[in-house]
């Protein structure tokens, strides 16, 4: 009996694949398998060399120009592997370990990081990776051999500790001078204003921002009855609290922090997703493709 | 139901408890506190304070709350003042007879009202009242424990018997503090049965009840009384040709005899009568009997004076040792050139003074025969080297004493002494310009300086200009040193006898100790201690001790009642307590054969004394609550003060432990379960974030 393609998408099925790599490939296949293959067209044709016309060669591929100069046939080679950098930073701080359902945060940015990365590699891209915290703890730099390395490092990585996403996000910008993709993969506990900034200062790089914001429903929705103590899962600190007194205010204040994030980041000229981490990941890799292609038509 | 407290002040720390319920108010403990990613917008709603300040462990805190209240409490000292309550029950009177037993009680009439007012008083007893029985003399005996069973108190009240001893109130006293201390009582009683001599008071000043007894005494002897005692004997050997009789003179001493009285008095030499003597004894004062000397048996003799029985029976008999011979032979040895005049002193000295009597006998040369030596207790070497004739080696041994007195002569001879001198001498100390060496470290506590024990300076005033110096050798013992630390007195135990050696000059050239009182008791006793025969008195009294001679080996003694006793030695020799009067007699090993010793004792001429004290006089020294605050404190339940109360109860010690048992629970009920995993809440900064996310966030 076929499965579904979307099947390989939900969240809760694809974190019982411990191998990132099974992990990402299923959800790429899966994803791929019910789009349009033009898609898979939107490749990079940077100009990489001529080389002599042999026997076989695609007579479209032959320079007419060259040969107009030279009277005799070279073939234009594009540098296909080579096009872009994407880099995912991923958020390890303690609160990205929060998950009401299966899946955490965490798991499900490591998903999506592992899945966003084979999708670039097949085609083409060269992939890296930064996980941080308070400042950058794992820095993968881009390249066509680090897909292997990136996933192992992935799976290496567990969720502890404070953030400083600002801060850690500015580091990112520092890593590399070219310009290329940059996938921020985080639960956006920042004010708006200082992570627009941040990625103000990415976009002024000429980098692509895309910006996948993870919630889960009962953080969006605070969860708890009547008497319930709050720990922070970075700090630690208590906080005991009525969530049924308190949940109506407590969901307008993330709202107002959601809409404001996507207005703030969408103004900086990033493109903001905000997914919910019982959501299948095909969403993402939509968000992903369409920035993918809006940054080939841009060249 | 009353309750006090003794230290009252300490109810002030129950303001303590305030401080778990603030802790409680500010601390919360986490109640399975739910894991959230962030506090950055949950900060950010209004929260009423009112509303988190409030208590969730409300057995926590009334567990830490009562353990702290009890320890307050326990340190306030809590008192329960009912009696009801606090044990009255257990707690009724008491009360403590003190029935004189001694010699004097044995005055015809006396003991039966003792007896029946010692009945009389446990009659008068109410309910559970309770009544302890002690009876007195030198020393005190209960004879029945406090107790609420009044048959078994009489039947022991006829066990109890006038004895021939002295009387000492205080040991009573103390006793009956003793048991009144050991039980609880509401009030109490002592109540002393006596004949109430003056004598008996001595050393009751300072013996003290605790509040609420009252003590008072019940006199049973006779405001007129008549009596004749013998109070002392003098016994003395006297030589009548060949024989040695022994001639004894007796003093009665007589009170309201109602007219002069013709009496026969009795003489018994060990134990057989062996004169009697008709005297007129006046109605009071002395009256001197002489009796007719009588043949002395060699060895110690033990005399017995009788008068006719009168009133007091015990005082009418005196016994006593006269020991073995009455003179001791001292041998003094001297150079021939050397002039009389250099022992005149020491001569004179000994000369004086009868039990026993000393004579010297001056030679050049220490006897050598054994048969002159038996005839001499004592050789005495006066600045000459002593002989190490085998004869005198084995006297000596055998038990004789030497006495060395060391002077110029023997300080700068170059030959050594025989070993027995316990002494080398290295020249003469010349303390003439330092206004002479005087006498230190004298070892009061020797034989030898027993005339000086009640004047202990006696002897620091002896000055002695030049002195033989020397060194004493291991064996010997150091009796005194001069201050420059020269010995000055030595002995040595040489088998059964003992050698002594002195460099304080005796003659008043190098010194002046013949100038000095302390020299004609010291230079006796120098001769009675070396010859092994301590001046002893002719008898003790009783609740005295006996130092039995150093001769007996493992000595054992029968007493007047035929108890054998085997003391134990010690550093200082054997010594035997002397309860009873009449003769005790010391054997060596076993109580047979040949006695080593014999000793008298009689009971104090102070019990014949029968002039009864004022009740209140006698018990001046005891110190107690007074008569009309007692007698007022016995009718009330005052009679038992709150520290008292508390301290029968105890109840702080409950308290703690109470307390104890709660803290321990808080322990573990604090460190299981949830309560376990709780963490203080500390409300405040969660999250950096909130401050743009510059700054770190603590943990």
């Amino acid at each position: 009996m076929p499965v579904a393609p979307a099947a390989f998408l939900d969240p809760a099925l694809l974190a019982k694949i411990s191998d990132l790599a099974l992990l990402a490939r299923t959800v790429v296949d899966g994803f791929m398998h019910g789009q349009h293959r033009s898609l898979r067209k939107g490749s990079s044709l940077d100009f990489a060399e001529h080389r002599s016309y042999q026997p076989g060669d695609d007579l479209r591929r032959i320079d007419w120009r060259v040969y107009g100069r030279t009277d005799r046939f070279y073939i234009k080679e594009y540098d296909a592997d080579t096009n872009a950098g994407v880099l995912f930073a991923l958020d390890s701080s303690g609160s990205m370990d929060y998950g009401s359902g299966s899946v955490t945060k965490f798991v499900y940015g490591r998903m999506l990081a592992a899945s966003l990365a084979w999708l670039s590699q097949s085609q083409g891209d060269r992939v890296g990776l930064a996980t941080f915290t308070q400042d950058l703890n794992e820095v993968i730099p881009p390249s066509v051999r680090h897909l292997q390395r990136m996933l192992h490092t992935l799976a290496a990585t567990t969720p502890k500790g404070p953030s400083r996403l600002v801060h850690s996000i500015e580091r990112v910008g520092l890593l590399s001078s070219r310009a290329g993709i940059l996938v921020l993969i985080t639960d956006c506990y920042e004010r708006p204003d200082a992570l627009g900034r941040a990625v103000d200062a990415l976009r002024m790089n000429g980098n692509d921002v895309i910006v996948f914001h993870l919630v889960d429903a009962a953080e969006r929705d605070l969860p708890g009855d009547a008497d319930t103590t709050f720990e922070d899962m970075e700090s630690g600190a208590l906080l005991p609290l009525k969530p049924d007194d308190l949940r109506n205010k407590y969901q307008t204040l993330i709202r107002a922090h959601h809409e404001a994030l996507q207005s703030r980041l969408t103004a900086a000229g990033a493109d903001y997703v905000r997914l919910l981490t019982n959501e299948p990941l095909d969403r993402a890799l939509h968000a992903y493709l369409d920035a993918r292609l809006t940054r080939g038509r841009v060249r | 139901m009353g309750l006090g407290f003794l230290v009252p002040a300490f109810l002030a720390a129950l303001a303590a408890l305030a401080v778990p319920i603030l802790l409680h108010l500010r601390h919360r403990d986490r109640d399975r506190p739910m894991r959230f990613p962030s506090l950055m917008f949950l900060e950010q709603l209004p929260i009423r304070t009112e509303s988190r300040q409030r208590i969730t462990d409300w057995p926590m805190l009334l567990l830490r709350l009562l353990a702290l209240a009890l320890l307050v409490f326990a340190f306030a000292r809590p008192v329960l003042k009912d009696k009801r309550v606090v044990g009255a029950d257990n707690r009724t009177k008491a009360v403590v007879i003190l029935l004189d037993r001694s010699m004097s009680m044995s005055y015809t009439g006396v003991w039966p009202r003792a007896l029946d007012s010692a009945r009389a008083v446990i009659d008068r007893l109410e309910g559970k009242d309770r009544v302890a029985l002690v009876a007195y003399d030198d020393a005190a005996e209960v004879v029945q424990r406090l107790t609420d069973d009044r048959a078994a108190v009489r039947g022991s009240l006829g066990a109890v018997q006038p004895m021939r001893r002295g009387t000492r109130l205080a040991p009573a006293l103390r006793t009956a503090r003793q048991l009144l201390l050991d039980a609880p009582f509401a009030a109490a009683e002592v109540i002393v049965i006596s004949d109430l001599q003056r004598a008996s008071a001595s050393g009751i000043a300072g013996v003290e009840f605790p509040s609420g007894v009252q003590v008072r005494g019940i006199g049973v002897g006779n405001g007129t009384w008549v009596n004749s005692a013998v109070r002392s004997l003098d016994a003395r050997r006297v030589r009548e040709g060949d024989r040695t009789l022994l001639a004894v003179k007796a003093r009665v001493q007589n009170h309201a005899l109602p007219a002069a009285r013709q009496v026969t008095a009795s003489l018994t030499v060990n134990g057989r009568e062996a004169t009697t003597a008709s005297t007129l004894l006046t109605r009071d004062g002395e009256t001197v009997i002489t009796f007719a000397p009588v043949p002395a048996p060699d060895g110690a003799v033990a005399v017995r004076v009788a008068l006719p029985p009168d009133s007091l029976v015990a005082d009418d008999t005196l016994v006593a040792v006269v020991p073995r011979d009455d003179v001791l032979r001292v041998a003094l040895v001297a150079p021939s050139d050397m002039s009389a005049s250099e022992t005149l002193y020491l001569q004179q000295a000994l000369g004086i003074g009868r039990a026993p009597q000393v004579q010297v006998e001056r030679l050049t040369s220490a006897p050598s025969n054994a048969a002159a030596l038996a005839r001499t207790g004592v050789v005495l070497f006066w600045d000459m080297a002593p002989d190490a004739s085998t004869a005198l080696t084995t006297w000596v041994n055998d038990g004789g004493g030497i006495v060395l007195a060391a002077g110029r002569r023997l300080a700068t001879r170059r030959s050594a002494l025989p070993p027995y001198a316990g002494i080398s001498f290295s020249g003469l100390a010349d303390r003439v310009s330092d206004r002479g060496g005087t006498l230190r470290d004298v070892r009061a506590e020797h034989a030898l300086f027993a005339p000086f024990r009640e004047a202990k300076d006696a002897l620091t005033a002896v000055r002695a200009w030049r002195y033989p110096r020397g060194d004493a050798v291991p064996t010997a013992d150091i009796l005194a040193r001069f201050d420059d630390g020269v010995p000055a007195v030595l002995e040595q135990r040489i088998g059964s006898g003992r050698s002594l050696t002195l460099t304080v000059p005796l003659d008043n050239q190098y010194g002046d100790f013949p100038l000095q009182p302390a020299y004609l008791p010291f230079v006796r006793q120098l001769v009675l201690h070396t010859s092994g025969r301590d001046a002893t008195p002719l008898w003790l009294s009783t609740g005295e001790s006996w130092s039995l001679p150093t001769t007996l080996t493992n000595p054992v003694v029968t007493g007047p009642t035929g108890v054998l006793t085997r003391p134990q030695a010690d550093s200082a020799g054997a010594a035997v307590a002397l309860p009873d009067a009449g003769l005790y007699t010391a054997y060596a090993e076993r109580a047979s054969g040949e006695p080593g010793a014999v000793q008298a004792v009689n009971v104090p001429a102070s019990e014949s004394e029968l002039t009864p004290m004022d009740t209140t006089e006698l018990l001046l020294g005891v110190r107690t609550t007074s008569t009309a605050e007692s007698a007022a404190s016995a009718n009330t339940d005052a009679s038992m003060t709150v520290e008292e109360m508390e301290r029968r109860q105890n109840p702080w010690r409950v308290l703690l432990i109470v307390a104890a048992v709660l803290l321990l629970a808080e322990t573990i009920l604090g460190t299981r379960g949830r309560r376990g995993m709780a963490r203080r809440v500390v409300p405040g900064t969660t999250s950096n974030r909130s401050t743009g996310g510059s700054t770190p966030a603590g943990p």
